[in-house]
């Protein structure tokens, strides 16, 4: 997932100076999951948009699994809104920079129609963990290290990126130089080979990354794509069924706190 | 490896002299006139003499440009340092090529602090390579001719590279086990990152256990109490004990310049005594006396070792 929060209502507000009529559009992927695309954000963007003057000429609210970085999908959306997208003087996309860039160009390439196209958002990387609390693991180098790392990404995780760490910088608790609210990830490296049994492996140098498999901007291929029967497929799975069941009943990392505390 | 020695330093290591080393800062100016006047103070007093590369993240004159001029006017033998902070591995194959271009003996390759810790905090920090990479690199240009990808490079530099270790590391065994890879790789020395603490230095030298690459130990005589104030709060890794940092406060309520200058060198002469007639029993090689624009104190610190 991609991570992401909501850029300043100043800046937003920068990128429409002269401008009057906008169009407000959400985004039914990570955004929507990090309530900063789903359909509330999407009228609170559009209500803050009219206090400060503009005319919201519509507000394009994508349902989850409806991500605005598929153009298959996200042109389905602004086809159906064509003559506001066509009278509009800036587009504000609620999604990561992949949305703003598929709106862009399908806007302009596909549509035939030159607009301003603004981000709302700040992405803030890919990201796991959850339900509240989320870090940054992976960068999508193009070849991954975790093999060598005991599966903990240095490049990632080492505020420097060091393949060879830890660096002469870390501190009291096996925090990182940069920031004392993050660990060292070289520690954990280390820790974690330590449980493995693999201490040797620690005194070995890891060869410098290999970057070249990060020439930007990188283009994929897929020989088959995701049609909708691949999709349901995916989705009425007994294993998804009964792994949606227990999220829907589990509790709030809050209230699970209380229990235990019981 | 090979056995040949290019440096007047890997000649002391070499000949089980007891090292010095010095510390010489270019600042953020269009000349390096006050290291190059520190450098001749040091003159005979210390073999060579580390020439900072943006130190703490500061950008700085180039250190490259720094170390040539320097041992060129002064005749002081540098030990260039260069971090990789700030550089690709092009950039730093291209500055090691030009040390060797430039007459420079001696390289410390470092990690380098993070650019956000510095005065330019917005800059894109590199690290392309790390500071074991780096020796590997060097290592492969001195002794076999070739870069990282294995291409020729013609008359290849004669230098020798050095490594950093920090003794007060939060997670010794992670720090002992990255000296080790640092090891592995060819460092041809060891400094230490500034210690106050001999039993610090005493549990990192238990832990690295026997080794043949000579360790010099960073010391710092502070100048002023801001001076040993700073490492205290600031550099991480580096503990300052409270009682020498209550005896340099104290020095600051001396108006008389001479007075203040003189009761300074005694605090620190007494404490550094201590410390090096500890050191003396380590395996320590020698001493790196990090006193940046303070070389009055080192005579008398050599002393000790006599």
């Amino acid at each position: 997932m991609i991570a992401q929060e909501q850029k300043p209502m100043e800046e937003i507000l920068g990128y429409l100076e002269g401008k009057q009529k906008v169009v407000v559009m959400g985004c039914g992927g990570c955004a929507t999951f990090y309530h900063t695309g789903d359909k509330k954000a999407v009228n609170e963007m559009a209500e803050k948009l009219e206090k400060e003057g503009k005319e919201v000429l519509t507000k394009i609210v994508m349902p989850l699994g409806m991500q605005a970085c598929e153009t298959e999908k996200c042109s389905i959306f602004l086809q159906k809104n064509r003559s506001a997208v066509e009278n509009c003087d800036a587009i504000m996309v609620m999604s990561c920079g992949d949305g703003v860039q598929v709106v862009t160009e399908y806007t302009d390439e596909e549509m035939g129609i030159a607009k301003e196209v603004y981000p709302v958002n700040d992405p803030l990387g890919l990201v796991g963990g959850g339900p509240t609390k989320f870090k940054e693991t992976c960068q999508s180098c193009g070849m991954c290290e975790l093999g060598k790392t005991a599966g903990v990404c240095p490049l990632t995780s080492c505020g420097k990126g060091l393949m060879n760490g830890p660096c002469g910088g870390v501190r009291e608790g096996d925090k990182c130089e940069i920031d004392p609210d993050k660990d060292c990830a070289w520690v954990k490296i280390y820790k974690r080979m330590e449980k493995l049994g693999k201490l040797d492996a620690f005194e070995q140098m890891n060869d410098p990354h290999e970057w070249s498999k990060m020439k930007r901007p990188r283009l994929f291929e897929l020989e088959k794509p995701m049609g909708m029967m691949d999709m349901m497929g995916a989705m009425m799975n007994l294993n998804t069924i009964s792994g949606y069941m227990s999220m829907m009943f589990a509790k709030p990392p809050a209230e699970e706190e209380e229990a235990k505390k019981e | 490896m090979t056995d040949e020695v290019y440096s007047d330093l890997m000649r002391e290591f070499k000949e089980g002299k007891y090292v010095f080393t010095g510390e010489l800062e270019p600042e953020k100016a269009g000349n390096v006139n006050e290291p190059i006047e520190m450098a001749k103070e040091l003159l005979g007093l210390v073999v060579a003499c580390n020439v900072t590369d943006n130190p703490q993240s500061f950008a700085y004159v180039s250190s490259l440009a720094a170390s040539y001029k320097i041992q060129k006017e002064t005749g002081m033998e540098c030990v260039y340092q260069l971090r990789c902070s700030d550089r690709n591995r092009m950039a730093l194959l291209s500055d090691v090529l030009g040390a060797g271009t430039l007459g420079i003996k001696n390289i410390l390759a470092l990690a380098g602090d993070h650019v956000s810790l510095g005065d330019t905090p917005d800059a894109k920090p590199v690290f392309d390579l790390d500071s074991t990479t780096l020796i590997h690199m060097i290592r492969k240009m001195v002794d076999e001719g070739k870069d990282l990808g294995g291409n020729e490079i013609a008359d290849p530099p004669k230098l020798h590279v050095g490594g950093a270790a920090a003794p007060g590391a939060a997670h010794l065994k992670a720090e002992v086990g990255k000296v080790q890879r640092k090891i592995n790789a060819g460092v041809e020395y060891l400094q230490t990152q500034v210690v106050y603490y001999t039993d610090v230095l005493d549990k990192f030298f238990n832990e690295l256990g026997e080794t043949d690459v000579p360790i010099l130990v960073g010391i710092f005589p502070a100048r002023t109490f801001g001076q040993a104030d700073f490492f205290d709060k600031y550099v991480a890794g580096v503990d300052v004990p409270p009682d020498y940092l209550e005896s340099m406060r104290a020095t600051k309520q001396i108006k008389d310049k001479e007075k203040k200058k003189e009761e300074v060198d005694r605090v620190n002469i007494e404490f550094f005594t201590k410390f090096l007639e500890h050191l003396k029993g380590t395996p320590a090689a020698g001493c790196h006396m990090m006193a940046v624009g303070y070389p009055r104190i080192i005579a008398p610190l050599k002393k000790v070792m006599e």
